[in-house]
C-alpha cells in the first residue's frame, strides 16, 4: 500500500512517468470462505482471475455454478477435471449458493 | 443498426413474454450503494472495486453531476489478468500488416508528428453497464450505472493509417488486437474486428484523454476511439491492426458481446434467442448523478437535480424529469458543448413541496426520438447488455 501511494504522487503532472518504472497493480485480500474443497477452486479458479470476479455474482443456484464452471472449460479452456469440477460446484454452492438447486 | 422500434415493440414484447410465461427475464434499476473500495489502483482515486486480476473499477454515480469525467475516476474494465506493467515508449510500435500495400510499424513519436493530430469528445460504456438490471442474473460483472464515462480523446485518424498503408482491393475486416493476454495458453485472446464499412473518419487511435497521457489502466500507451460504440470495440493498449478479406471466428465475437437478433432484441432464460447479433451502437440512456437514492432532502429547499444523458451521436433533444411517479413530465435545463458523441449535461430545478417519498425520474430523448423505456420494458438477454432504462431514485423529504 505505501509503495503505491508512492507510485501515485510521483506520477501526478509528469508525462509518461507511469511507465518510466514497472506499473504496480495492488492485490485485493478477498474475505474467501474456508471450507471443504477450497483447494480445488483454488487450485483451479485463480489462475485466470481474482476470486472477486467469481464472488461478484452473488449468491446462486447449484445449476448456476455448474454452468458457471462448464462455460470456464469450454470457452476459456480452463484444464479443470470431472472430479475437481465436483469439489468445485460443491464447494461454490455451499458457500456461495441460494439454496436452490436451479 | 437502428433502434428506432425499440420502445414500441417491446413492450409488446415483454406483455407478452411475461403473460406466457412464469420464467420471463425481468429488468428493474440497476444495483446502488456498492462501496468504495480503501485501495487505489495506479492512477486512479479509490472506485468501486469488482477485481483486481483483470481489474475491474467502477465509477461512482456522483461523479456524472459533471460532463467530462476525470481521468482518475474513470471506469476500467479488461478481460484477461495479463497486463505488461512495462511499456518502452521508445520501441512500442503499432504494426499494420495483412491485406495492405505496406505493411507498417509506426512508433508513438512518427505517430504524433506525421499524421494529423485529431480530437474528439466522446462517451465510452461498456455494454454491460448496469447488468445488475436483470434478474435472474446474467453473465458477467453486475455493475451498477458507472461503466461509463465521457472524456475528450486525441490522437490520429484510423483511416489516415489506413490510407498510408494502402488497403488491397478485397480488404473488408479489420482486426485489432491489444497487448493484454490470458493466463492459459489456450484461453483465446481479445481481439475485436469491425467491418471496414462501420469504420469512419470519426474513428481514432488515441494517445492522449483530456489534455494527458492514457492512464496506464485506461489503455496506455494507445487506444482505439469509436465515437458511438459500446467499448468492446475500443481496443486497448491496441498494438497490431489487420486487414483481413474474411471474418475470423473468435470467441470474444461469437459469444461474448451479442445480444439477440430478433426485432425486440429479447430472450427468456428458458428459450435463448439461436441467432445472435454483435453490440455497436449505444441506445439512448441517461442516468442522474445527484441526488442519489436514499438521501434525505430539506422540504421546501433548492435541489438541482443533476446528470448526464447520451446515445451513438445522433445527440440528445430533450432531458425529461418526473417528480410524480410518470404522470408529468418537465424538460431539464441542457448544456451541449462537446459535440454529439459527449454526455450532454442536464439540470432541473426541484422544490420539494411534500414531505415523505419522492421519486425523480429521468427519460432522455434523442434527435431521432427515440426515447428511454421503463426498466421493466427494457428487454431481458442473457448477456446483459444495452440497459438503458428511466432511472429512477428515491430520496426521502424531510
Ligand atoms: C483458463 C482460464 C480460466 C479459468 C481456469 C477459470 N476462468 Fe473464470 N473466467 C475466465 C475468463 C476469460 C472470463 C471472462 C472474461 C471476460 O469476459 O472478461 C471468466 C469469467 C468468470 C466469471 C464471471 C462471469 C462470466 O460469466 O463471465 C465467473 C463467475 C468465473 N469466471 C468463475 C470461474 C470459476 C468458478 C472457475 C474455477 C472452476 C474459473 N472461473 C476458472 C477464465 C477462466
Amino acid at each position: 500500500m505505501k509503495k503505491l501511494l508512492l507510485i501515485a504522487i510521483l506520477t501526478v503532472g509528469s508525462l509518461f512517468a507511469q511507465v518510466k518504472s514497472d506499473v504496480e497493480v495492488p492485490y485485493i485480500s478477498y474475505q474467501i470462505k474456508m471450507g471443504k474443497g477450497f483447494d480445488a477452486v483454488q487450485a483451479n479458479c485463480l489462475m485466470c482471475h481474482s476470486f472477486g470476479y467469481i464472488i461478484n455474482q452473488g449468491p446462486q443456484s447449484r445449476l448456476f455454478w455448474d454452468k458457471k464452471v462448464d462455460k470456464m472449460i469450454t470457452h476459456f479452456k480452463a484444464p479443470i477435471s470431472k472430479e475437481d469440477k465436483v469439489i468445485v460446484v460443491n464447494y461454490l454452492f455451499k458457500h456461495y449458493g441460494n439454496g436452490k438447486l436451479k | 443498426m437502428q433502434r428506432r422500434d425499440f420502445f414500441k415493440t417491446s413492450i409488446v414484447a415483454s406483455a407478452a413474454i411475461l403473460g406466457t410465461n412464469l420464467n420471463a427475464g425481468i429488468t428493474h434499476q440497476p444495483k446502488i450503494g456498492q462501496i468504495v473500495s480503501n485501495m487505489a489502483f495506479p492512477e486512479k482515486r479509490p472506485m468501486i472495486t469488482y477485481s483486481d486480476r483483470p481489474p475491474l473499477l467502477e465509477s461512482t454515480r456522483a461523479t456524472f453531476v459533471r460532463g467530462i469525467t476525470e481521468n482518475d475516476e474513470f471506469f476500467v474494465r479488461w478481460h484477461l489478468p495479463d497486463i505488461p506493467t512495462h511499456i518502452d515508449l521508445d520501441s512500442y510500435t503499432i504494426k499494420i500488416n495483412g491485406l495492405v500495400e505496406k505493411e507498417l510499424n509506426i512508433t508513438l513519436k512518427e505517430l504524433k508528428s506525421d499524421y494529423e493530430q485529431v480530437e474528439v469528445t466522446s462517451v465510452l460504456q461498456c455494454g454491460g453497464n448496469s447488468r445488475s438490471a436483470f434478474t435472474p442474473i446474467t453473465g458477467g460483472i453486475q455493475w451498477g450505472s458507472g461503466a461509463m464515462g465521457c472524456a475528450k480523446w486525441k490522437g490520429v485518424r484510423l483511416s489516415d493509417l489506413l490510407n498510408r498503408a494502402g488497403l488491397k482491393k478485397n480488404a473488408h475486416w479489420i482486426g485489432f488486437n491489444g497487448l493484454e493476454k490470458a493466463a492459459y495458453f489456450e484461453t483465446p485472446n481479445f481481439v475485436r474486428e469491425l467491418e471496414l464499412t462501420e469504420l469512419d473518419d470519426h474513428v481514432i487511435i488515441a494517445y492522449e484523454m483530456n489534455g494527458e497521457d492514457l492512464p496506464y489502466l485506461n489503455g496506455f500507451p494507445l487506444r482505439l476511439v469509436v465515437p458511438g460504440y459500446y467499448s468492446d470495440s475500443w481496443v486497448k493498449m491496441l498494438s497490431n491492426i489487420t486487414v483481413t478479406d474474411k471474418y475470423k471466428h473468435l470467441f470474444f465475437m461469437d459469444m461474448a458481446y451479442r445480444v439477440p437478433d430478433n426485432a425486440t432484441e429479447s430472450e427468456t432464460p428458458d428459450h435463448l434467442a439461436k441467432k445472435t447479433k454483435p453490440i455497436t451502437h449505444m441506445n439512448v440512456k441517461s442516468v442522474i448523478a445527484y441526488p442519489e437514492t436514499g438521501m434525505k432532502i430539506y422540504h421546501n429547499s433548492h435541489i438541482v437535480v443533476r446528470g448526464v444523458a447520451f446515445d451513438d451521436g445522433h445527440g440528445i433533444r430533450k432531458v425529461m424529469i418526473s417528480v410524480d411517479n410518470g404522470k408529468t413530465w418537465k424538460e431539464a435545463l441542457l448544456k451541449q458543448e462537446n459535440g454529439r458523441y459527449a454526455f450532454t449535461e442536464f439540470r432541473f430545478v426541484f422544490k420539494p413541496t411534500e414531505y415523505g417519498k419522492v421519486s425523480i425520474m429521468a427519460k432522455a430523448v434523442n434527435r431521432l426520438g427515440e426515447e428511454q423505456p421503463l426498466a421493466k420494458n427494457v428487454p431481458w438477454n442473457h448477456g446483459g447488455y444495452m440497459y438503458n432504462g428511466i432511472d429512477v431514485v428515491t430520496v426521502e423529504v424531510v
